[in-house]
């Protein structure tokens, strides 16, 4: 859970596929924010400090304010099952750069089930891009159905890997019950201001007391009958209440 | 809000839940020097006798600094406790001569306390450790945690000798798998071969008596690993 103290920023984490872009996506969110919010980055590489080393590189952040933490060959279970390294990242960074407005946390490229526990982030954005397949998107998960943000990334290539980037956003937007999808690409300034002001509707959700973190959770949605017809919805861990995306009803769990 | 522990469970559930690899810490990232030894060149065939020589050495390093710290902050008053633990602290870093090694079991220390804070808050021991100018050792907030949770000190020898084998044997089969079964036996036999030593080291209640049973090679191996950028586990 968060822990209430002043240097507290809007955490917020990047999951998705070995290759898809989630470095590249920083990138492009601190290229787009760095002049009007104060950023930092944790990295959660696999077998290298590559992620790390690429942003540094990049240029478009203070090499200081981007760290790596090691996952033991296990980054599923340092973004959900046991988080303390990262938590310890994120406070160390949050301590050292008072007070930062976001922390991006990148996790190590991971298959379809891997989304951040919501008690290491405050929302999560799952990427994809299309030369991973158009197909993609329809397999669903917890990730691509529920995380706060899908990414559908480098619309560029669409065409040199025979995608039909209008379908596989239509894909997405129904393996997400409607839910929020964004075609990218860092070549598309368009996109890139989209995506600019994603983060910043979501900062001011997250300051406002609006924004609830929620788990995507690793269960596929499921059906429950009631009076009204039923559900379809998925459980998160612990008890809590939450909202269903598309009903207007609350229950807990 | 986690459940605040009031009423103590037995040692014997305490130490279950302390060695479990399940335990909310961060252990999972570390290989107990394994990886820095196989990446040195070490074959991956010698990991038995590895495990014998960390628990004569290392692990009772570690498992005499836990017990220590254990006795500091059981009874007493914070102020005595805190200058207690870090006599602890300096005995035990005089005993890990590598930097690398002392950060990395600092790193492990802030992830117990972030549990024994949870879990015991309020504790003269816990409350010391929080305090600390600087972290503490992973086997001093151990010590703290098992006087916090009514941990016997026989029970908190051979929770750090197992739990350093365990790591070896768990990290084995991410670097360089075999049957899982054997790894297993090595740990048991690993923890059987020093068990005789396991009550002398229980009685421990000065720093100075911690033993110096250092391992250098293992210290060099730690001090190259963490200048690689090319590794699974922090060490």
């Amino acid at each position: 859970m968060p822990e209430s103290n002043s240097t507290r920023s809007l955490r917020l984490g990047i999951a998705g596929p070995v290759g898809t872009g989630k470095s590249s996506l920083i990138a492009t969110i601190c290229r787009a924010l760095s002049d009007e919010l104060r950023l930092g980055v944790i990295t959660n590489d696999i077998y290298t400090d590559e992620d790390a080393r690429f942003l540094r590189s990049a240029g478009v952040l203070d090499p200081e304010r981007i760290r790596a933490v090691e996952t033991g060959a296990c980054p599923h279970t340092a973004i959900r099952d046991d988080i303390t390294v990262n938590l310890l990242a994120v406070e160390d960074l949050e301590r050292d750069f008072a007070l930062l407005d976001v922390v991006l946390i990148e996790s190590g490229g991971d298959n379809l089930t891997a989304t951040f526990s919501p008690a290491l982030v405050d929302a999560q954005i799952f990427v994809l891009d299309v030369a991973g397949g158009g197909d993609v998107a329809r397999k669903g998960g917890p990730g691509i159905a529920r995380a706060d943000l899908l990414v559908v990334n480098k619309t560029d290539l669409a065409p040199y890997v025979g995608v039909d980037v209008p379908t596989m956003v239509a894909d997405a937007r129904a393996a997400r019950d409607g839910g929020e999808v964004l075609a990218l690409s860092r070549t598309d300034a368009a996109s890139v201001a989209e995506l600019r002001a994603w983060v910043l509707r979501l900062l001011a959700a997250h300051r406002s007391g609006f924004h609830v973190p929620q788990d995507p959770g690793p269960m596929a949605p499921h059906f429950h009958a009631d009076d009204d017809g039923g559900a379809l919805h998925a459980h998160a861990d612990g008890d809590h209440e939450h909202s269903h995306p598309g009903a207007d009803r609350t229950h807990a769990h | 809000m986690p459940t605040i522990v009031t009423r103590i469970p037995a040692s014997a559930t305490l130490v279950m839940m302390l060695a479990d690899a399940r335990l909310p810490v961060g252990g999972h990232v570390h290989s107990a020097g394994l990886e820095p030894a196989l990446a040195a060149g070490m074959p991956a065939n010698r990991v038995f006798d590895y495990l014998l020589g960390r628990a004569h050495s290392v692990s009772l390093v570690e498992a005499g600094t836990a017990v220590v710290a254990r006795h500091v902050a059981l009874p007493a008053t914070a102020d005595s406790v805190a200058a207690g633990l870090a006599a602890v602290e300096s005995a035990w870093a005089a005993r890990t001569p590598s930097r690398a090694l002392r950060e990395v079991s600092r790193s492990l220390g802030r992830g117990y306390l972030r549990l024994g804070t949870r879990l015991w808050p309020g504790h003269p021991g816990i409350d010391a450790c929080s305090a600390a100018p600087s972290p503490l050792s992973r086997p001093v907030v151990l010590g703290a945690i098992a006087a916090a949770a009514n941990l016997d000190a026989e029970s908190l020898v051979r929770l750090v000798i197992y739990d350093d084998a365990q790591t070896v044997a768990a990290a084995l089969l991410k670097l360089a798998p075999i049957d899982p079964a054997i790894p297993a036996g090595w740990v048991l036999r690993a923890c059987g071969e020093v068990d005789h030593l396991v009550a002398a080291i229980a009685a421990l209640t000065s720093p100075d008596a911690i033993p110096a049973s250092g391992a250098p090679q293992t210290e060099e191996w730690a001090e190259s690993h963490s200048l690689t950028t090319q590794r699974l586990f922090r060490a």
